[in-house]
């Protein structure tokens, strides 16, 4: 299928925070209640829309366990996007946070958006994390946040498509040099005849000219 | 185990039979989407022709096993370890002859090991080849039991981690996850993490384990074969901290890949090298062994495992590059 852009996501965290359940269910929109381990990386794709402009997310699910941290680096590098997640019932996932980031700011161009999102909120009654110190750390560090489950499927199309949003609004913006790859994004063909109303076609056929 | 075996047959040939009877063109039979088990346990999805072809390989796996069957009967259990005298007696002719008898078994052995080993040979075969019975004949018989009960109700960061995994390595399979296949299984990954600190446990070690169970019938087998895997088999360090043997494995496949193929030189070579780059990393650490076990069981080839316990990673890197390709 044709797009305009495509990104390249990468979802980083603790092993067991539900970071496959979240493509799973973003992609598939189904949730599977005990997933199979991840062992080093996965993949997934999905096309959204953007201010009428069709756009492929290109994901890697990455494998949480420490001992994979030298493999999962090697895909910071081209991510346009990062989904850090950590479990709201499992405080030394959140306590970790911390490190990933510094992973993440090491290996990744300093224009990757990141996503701070804590998982499995359906399980209030057993939550270690309070929404605020979940704020608290994505303001401090710059992230944009949401809590979100796998399991009711709330929050996780927004947490996908915010960040898609955030990229797209940094190309708009010029702060993107979408010509160097290294950035995650990918310029595509856009063939296909959408008669937007909403926007003059200028903008549309920016993306297929430079290409 | 020959009861459960057959029912699971019948059953397979039943559920295969049915999309059979209906009369249908042959490109919508193609797309009739078949779920069975297979030998392992492991639900495989199929069209009916692949039933067809996965249900006459596994008459002539059945055939063969009878064969081997019968040969064991009437040989007595463990012939083959019996070294065959022949009419010669004498001290050096002896000797020469032992030994001449040693090469003429080995390269018979490859050649049967290559055509597959029978399923219910398997545990049998793989434990003495591997050099699995041989690391467990060095230490005393217990061995294996006073390490589970040693390290019984010890945590360590491993164990936890074991713990989380243990649902999670291949859900769903009639054993596996059942709290007897849970705890058949923590007990070999426990042992293990306590027996090699350096490795401990890394994830996917629980795949390769459950696979080793699922073949070996025994746990004390699995364990071992699990052992000799990590030890002898595969580059050190593959499964410690860092995963470094991980790392060389695919340095050293990157070179020999440059080497036999040198890039721009066409575009079938091309495809190749873009194959590589897209899943180096996926391949190599589901990979090492992992991805080899699934694959090599679950399509019933039975020589891939055999073969893979017993050269490592030159057969490793000799089937990547037929994937590849």
């Amino acid at each position: 299928m044709s797009y305009a852009y495509l990104f390249k996501y990468i979802i980083i965290g603790d092993t067991g925070v539900g970071k496959s359940c979240l493509l799973l269910q973003f992609t598939d929109k189904r949730f599977q209640p005990v997933h199979d381990l991840t062992i080093g990386v996965e993949f997934g794709a999905r096309m959204i829309t953007i201010e009428n402009k069709p756009i492929k997310l290109q994901i890697w699910d990455t494998a949480g366990q420490e001992s994979f941290r030298s493999i999962t680096r090697s895909y910071y590098r081209g991510a346009a996007g990062a989904l850090l997640v950590y479990d709201i019932t499992r405080r030394e996932t959140f306590n970790h946070l911390a490190s990933w980031l510094e992973d993440a700011r090491q290996h990744a161009n300093a224009n990757m958006t990141v996503m701070l999102i804590g998982n499995k909120c359906d399980l209030s009654h057993r939550r270690a994390v309070s929404t605020e110190e979940g704020e608290q750390f994505a303001k401090e560090h710059g992230l944009i946040f949401m809590e979100a489950s796998a399991k009711t499927a709330q929050n996780v199309e927004e947490a996908f498509i915010s960040t898609a949003e955030k990229i797209y609004k940094k190309i708009q913006d010029g702060v993107i040099d979408i010509s160097n790859e290294s950035y995650g994004i990918k310029i595509g063909h856009e063939t296909h005849t959408t008669s937007s109303g909403g926007r003059d076609g200028t903008s549309s056929q920016a993306g297929s000219c430079c290409s | 185990m020959f009861g459960t075996q057959s029912k699971r047959d019948l059953a397979l040939e039943l559920q295969a039979q049915f999309p059979i009877l209906r009369p249908s063109i042959h490109a919508r039979r193609a797309n009739l989407t078949v779920k069975f088990q297979d030998l392992y346990g492991f639900t495989v999805e199929g069209n009916v022709d692949d039933v067809n072809v996965l249900n006459e390989v596994r008459e002539k796996v059945r055939q063969q096993g009878r064969v081997w069957w019968a040969l064991e009967a009437s040989k007595g259990a463990n012939w083959y370890l019996q070294p065959q005298f022949s009419s010669l007696s004498e001290g050096i002719a002896l000797k020469s002859s032992l030994k001449f008898s040693a090469l003429a078994n080995a390269i018979t052995l490859k050649k049967l090991i290559r055509k597959g080993i029978p399923p219910v040979l398997r545990p049998k075969v793989w434990f003495s080849l591997s050099g699995a019975a041989k690391k467990k004949s060095t230490v005393p018989e217990s061995y294996y039991n006073d390490l589970t009960k040693a390290v019984e109700g010890k945590v360590t960061p491993a164990t936890r981690q074991i713990d989380h995994d243990l649902p999670r390595t291949f859900p769903g399979h009639p054993w596996l996850d059942t709290p007897e296949g849970h705890a058949a299984l923590r007990r070999v990954l426990v042992g293990y993490s306590f027996r090699d600190s350096d490795v401990g446990y890394c994830q996917g070690l629980n795949y390769v384990a459950a696979l080793l169970l699922l073949v070996m019938k025994t746990e004390e087998d699995a364990f071992w074969m699990l052992a000799v895997l990590l030890e002898n088999v595969l580059v050190s360090d593959c499964y410690t901290n860092n995963l470094s043997g991980c790392h060389v494995e695919q340095r050293v496949f990157k070179d020999l890949l440059a080497k036999k193929c040198p890039r721009n030189q066409n575009t079938g070579l091309q495809l190749i090298w873009k194959r590589w780059s897209l899943m180096s990393p996926l391949l190599l650490l589901s990979g090492s062994c992992v991805f080899f076990l699934k694959a090599c069981l679950q399509r019933q080839l039975c020589g891939c495992g055999m073969s893979f316990s017993m050269r490592g990673q030159r057969f490793f890197f000799m089937q990547l590059w037929l994937y590849l390709r």
